[in-house]
């Protein structure tokens, strides 16, 4: 690694290395309150920043001396004939996407240090942004697969951080599990294609991947892009995934504007644009990208139509905008999405960052619903319930899941705990019940503590019965008193012998018997 | 120099300083040379050479020409560990003795006398001073002097189990020496004299031997003197007897088996049946037991059955497990005989019946009796974890599916160490318990030397490991081609 690849390494760990910081000091609890305010915002500009400018470097040096492309920087770990590196894929793409990513998070960050003043969960905040920050530029960077799934996962663990920032509102918390949840699918259909990359490719570097296309007859490659296709469908909110962010706004405004607004719901346009070379190699699947897309803008279009607040307002809008620059891509216009991607992240993060103060702007009155929307009641209907989205997945997914682990409730309690036995009695929550009363803290635990309880339990109480009678009556009686016993009476009896050895009568008898002897 | 007769001498200098200074020094004293002698013992390791197989740093002087006897000490891959777990327990055992109040003196002397004994037999390479007749003199007085109430019976009795499994040991070693070719006590050149000596003669030496280091290991049944030592024993005592004091005979055993192959190859099946029942019955023996001292004690014999069985497998990583555990269960019996102690110590019951709600109580001394029970069971991170696992693995690789029975021990320690700790750290809070005294600084030092140490091994098994490593190579070599 040269000291130029490792620099670049250190800045684009720097958002990373400040959470780290950031959070623990929140760990130990010495970062708290109005007076920390300052250093916080402090290490996180500072970080962001830094890594930014470093991007931006790389902007530079990619326009004097050229794209600096594939760049293999250290192996993370080999494992069998699996050898995984941290690698950079820095083309016109990633470049664009980083600094988009560098600048969003710091102007975000800028723009919190006065929002968040006096929150109470500044710090903890300001942590998770930087988590963030670091998680996007990792996603545009990465040079392999599995480093752009670590980004994509921090993302998506922040967002969840955030969207529960008000932990204590349980619409807050269930929201964030929603939104979680689904983003679960897309990163099962990444971690799907990192599976189909391995075995029928044999590494997860892009480069490589793209160029493997070249082999004729490759049955994982389809699979493969589906997957990264479900994975950005996922993220980005569009068809079938569409009620998710809408569910996501919960959180502070400016980790709306640039979670959902500007950064992290283009992740998933962005993955595809990534993947260019893989799309044109399936037709089919590009098909689909642009049904979906076109699905996803015009619901999304209609439903921000009926929206009366503005956070709602804007992010079906941008759900609108993300469904074009996905027809886009499946239409194979992929420069002139990333271009869509970099104006809209852009302008849309003003919006947001704006939203707060839009009634003190003033003097905009709500338009009314367009007309043609108004006169059909089923047009009318599906817009203002979103499209049924959350209905179905609800019918579709979480009601069969919830029967399920009803079910297994039900086994788990009929069958497998007769079986394992119950828990103990000196359980913790039985431990809190017993503890105003007095009788319970003066008797011993009578009897819990050789008794088996379930099969297994029973079996050792029995087997544990008769080894005991064993070791009590066979071992250590024979060896404890037993042994004792028999030593006294030996001695006794030596004792007997030799009193009477001493007397005369004997010794005379001992000396003639040796005299015959001798003799 | 001689680091080796420096080494084995050093607890004697302090013991003959203790007998001439003043009470109100002993226990400095006691610490102090018991320290400089672990450090002596790490000195030692440094000059080992990892890749040599034999002994090393050998001193031999020839002691009784007749009989071809020789004062021989030196250190090998075997002897090593045990000699380091052996001065570290003595350091611990001293660090915990704080709670002893009379005859100080006597106590402190005594330990230290115990500590060099223990490492003459670690140490020696012949087997006239392999001898571990001269534990007995300090033990024998630390249970009889300082025990519990049965401790007259317990003494006399564990003395006397000891000296009839002797007998058996000297009269095989006697036949040993008649049977030998070169006719000295040598370890190596005994070894070398008996290669070629018949099997069915081979196995009654081994016979002999067996009885001798199996009421010390113990094994079933030979183990009737332990359970009433190890409760009637002060709990320091309890650790080094636990801890390092077993480890004599699973050692013997391991350098018997060096000696007669054929012997070992003919009775395998034997041994891992012994080992068999020596895991299941004092498993569920202990799982039996509501006497902590006790259950731990018999939990002692089902742990010694994982060293027998891997010593029956009978190839590196059987041997090397075996070894492994030894040391492990060494440090884990010793931290639970500690925490034991310091708990009786408190509250003056055993039972674990009256115990309950450590967490809230005394929050160090249930994070410390939950660490070493949890270590007990041998989970991964655990010195024990390592060392289960090569015998579990040796034991497959040797019977296939009988090993389950090895589980099955597994399955049970798990069941009296989970009910141990939870009967310990949670459930209401016993007021017959009252204020529990915090841990003193010499107990938490003593505590966190061991369980860093546990943890330590668990982790980071390799430096252990290469310390065995040649020796233990040797051993699987001299079985491979016989089995």
């Amino acid at each position: 690694m040269t000291w130029r690849d490792g620099s670049l390494l250190l800045l684009l760990m720097l958002p990373w290395l400040a959470a780290l910081w950031i959070g623990a000091g929140l760990l130990t609890g010495r970062r708290q309150g109005e007076a920390w305010e300052r250093s916080t915002a402090r290490i996180a500009l500072w970080a962001v920043g830094l890594s930014w400018v470093g991007v931006l470097g790389v902007d530079v040096w990619a326009w004097w001396v050229g794209m600096p492309g594939h760049r293999v920087l250290a192996t993370w770990f080999e494992s069998g004939s699996v050898t995984v590196t941290i690698s950079l894929l820095l083309d016109a793409p990633a470049l664009v996407m980083a600094t988009l990513a560098g600048a969003g998070s710091w102007v975000t960050l800028r723009f919190s240090v006065d929002y968040m003043h006096r929150e109470a969960g500044f710090h903890r905040f300001f942590a998770v942004l930087c988590l963030f920050a670091g998680g996007m530029l990792w996603i545009a960077v990465a040079g392999n697969v599995l480093l752009t799934f670590v980004g994509w996962e921090v993302a998506g663990l922040s967002s969840y951080l955030l969207i529960s920032y008000a932990r204590e509102r349980a619409v807050a918390a269930e929201n964030a599990t929603r939104a979680f949840v689904t983003n679960r699918f897309g990163d099962a259909g990444l971690l799907f294609s990192m599976a189909m990359a391995l075995t029928g490719v044999g590494t997860l570097e892009w480069p490589p991947l793209f160029q493997s296309l070249a082999l004729p007859r490759n049955p994982p490659v389809p699979l493969l892009v589906l997957g990264l296709m479900i994975a950005a469908l996922a993220k980005s909110a569009q068809v079938p995934f569409f009620a998710w962010i809408s569910r996501a706004l919960e959180g502070p405004t400016p980790s709306s504007a640039v979670f959902y607004g500007a950064l992290m719901a283009h992740a998933g346009a962005f993955l595809m644009i990534r993947i260019e070379p893989l799309l044109w190699r399936t037709p089919f699947l590009m098909g689909l990208l642009l049904l979906f897309g076109l699905l996803t803008a015009v619901l999304a279009a209609a439903i921000a139509r009926v929206q009366t607040d503005v956070k709602s307002a804007l992010i079906f809008s941008t759900q609108a905008q993300l469904g074009l620059i996905f027809f886009e891509c499946g239409a194979g216009q992929f420069e002139l999405a990333l271009w869509h991607l970099s104006a809209h992240a852009s302008w849309r993060l003003y919006q947001f960052l704006l939203a707060p103060s839009y009634l003190h702007l003033g003097g905009m009155a709500m338009r009314p619903v367009p007309g043609w929307l108004a006169r059909s009641h089923t047009l009318y209907d599906l817009v203002l319930h979103r499209g049924w989205f959350d209905a179905v997945t609800d019918a579709l997914m979480t009601r069969p899941t919830l029967a399920l682990a009803r079910d297994a409730r039900l086994f788990e309690e009929v069958v497998v705990n007769r079986v394992a036995g119950r828990p103990m009695r000196e359980s913790v929550l039985a431990s809190r019940a017993e503890w105003d009363d007095p009788e319970a803290l003066l008797a011993p635990q009578v009897a819990t503590v050789t008794q088996g309880r379930g099969l297994f339990g029973r079996l050792l109480e029995g087997v544990a019965r008769y080894l005991h009678w064993f070791e009590e009556r066979l071992v250590l009686n024979s060896s404890g008193d037993g042994l004792l016993k028999a030593v006294a009476f030996l001695g006794d009896y030596l004792e007997r012998i030799e009193a009477s050895l001493g007397q005369p009568r004997y010794l005379i008898l001992l000396i003639v018997l040796t005299f015959l002897v001798i003799l | 120099m001689k680091p080796l007769l420096l080494l084995l001498l050093l607890p004697v200098f302090g013991a003959a300083l203790i007998a001439l200074l003043s009470e109100r020094w002993a226990r400095g004293m006691a610490i102090l040379s018991s320290l400089v002698t672990l450090l002596m013992a790490f000195w030692v390791t440094g000059q080992f050479a990892l890749w040599r197989e034999g002994p090393q740093l050998l001193e031999k002087t020839l002691w009784r020409p007749q009989s071809g006897s020789y004062f021989a000490l030196g250190v090998d891959g075997l002897s090593l560990p045990m000699v380091l777990l052996a001065t570290l327990l003595t350091f611990v055992a001293i660090l915990a003795s704080g709670g002893v109040e009379k005859r100080i003196k006597l106590y402190h002397l005594l330990l230290l006398l115990l500590e060099t004994a223990m490492l003459g037999v670690f140490m020696a390479q012949d087997w006239s001073i392999f001898y571990w007749e001269l534990t007995l003199l300090p033990l024998f007085f630390l249970i009889n002097t300082f025990g519990g109430q049965r401790r007259n019976q317990a003494a006399l009795n564990f003395v006397l189990y000891t000296m009839g499994g002797s007998v058996f040991m000297l009269i095989g070693l006697l036949l040993a020496y008649d049977a030998s070719q070169f006719h000295s006590f040598f370890m190596s050149e005994m070894a070398a004299g008996l290669r070629d000596v018949a099997r069915e003669h081979q196995i009654l030496i081994f016979l002999g031997f067996l009885i001798g280091f199996g009421v010390k290991m113990p094994i079933f049944p030979l183990h009737g003197w332990l359970p009433l030592a190890h409760v009637e024993a002060p709990s320091p005592v309890s650790m080094l007897l636990s801890g390092a004091l077993l480890k004599m005979g699973s050692y013997g055993l391991i350098r018997a088996a060096l000696m007669l192959p054929d012997a070992v190859v003919a009775l395998q099946g034997f041994l891992a049946a012994l080992a068999f029942i020596n895991l299941i019955h004092g498993g569920v023996l202990a799982w039996r037991q509501s006497d902590l001292k006790r259950m731990v004690a018999y939990s002692s014999v089902s742990h010694m059955g994982v060293v027998l069985l891997g010593i029956a497998t009978l190839n590196q990583d059987g041997i090397t497990g075996a070894m492994f555990q030894m040391v492990s269960h060494g440090l884990t019996a010793a931290i639970m005989f500690l925490m034991i102690g310091m708990l009786y110590e408190r509250t003056h019951t055993r039972d674990i019946r009256d115990y309950g709600s450590l967490t809230h109580v005394a929050p160090r001394l249930a994070f410390f009796a939950a660490l070493a029970f949890m270590a007990s069971v041998g989970i991964p991170g655990s010195a024990g974890f390592i060392a289960e696992l090569h015998v579990m693995i040796a034991t497959l690789d040797r019977w296939g599916w009988p090993a389950a029975g090895m589980s099955i021990a597994m399955l049970v320690s798990a069941a009296y160490a989970v009910r141990t700790t939870g009967c310990l750290c949670t459930g209401p809070e016993r007021s017959a318990l009252g204020e529990l005294a915090p841990m003193r600084r010499m107990e938490l030092t003593a505590a966190g030397l061991l369980a860093i140490s546990i943890v330590a091994l668990g982790l980071v098994p390799a430096p252990l490991l290469a310390l065995m490593q040649a020796s233990l190579v040797r051993f699987g070599d001299l079985f491979a081609g016989r089995l």
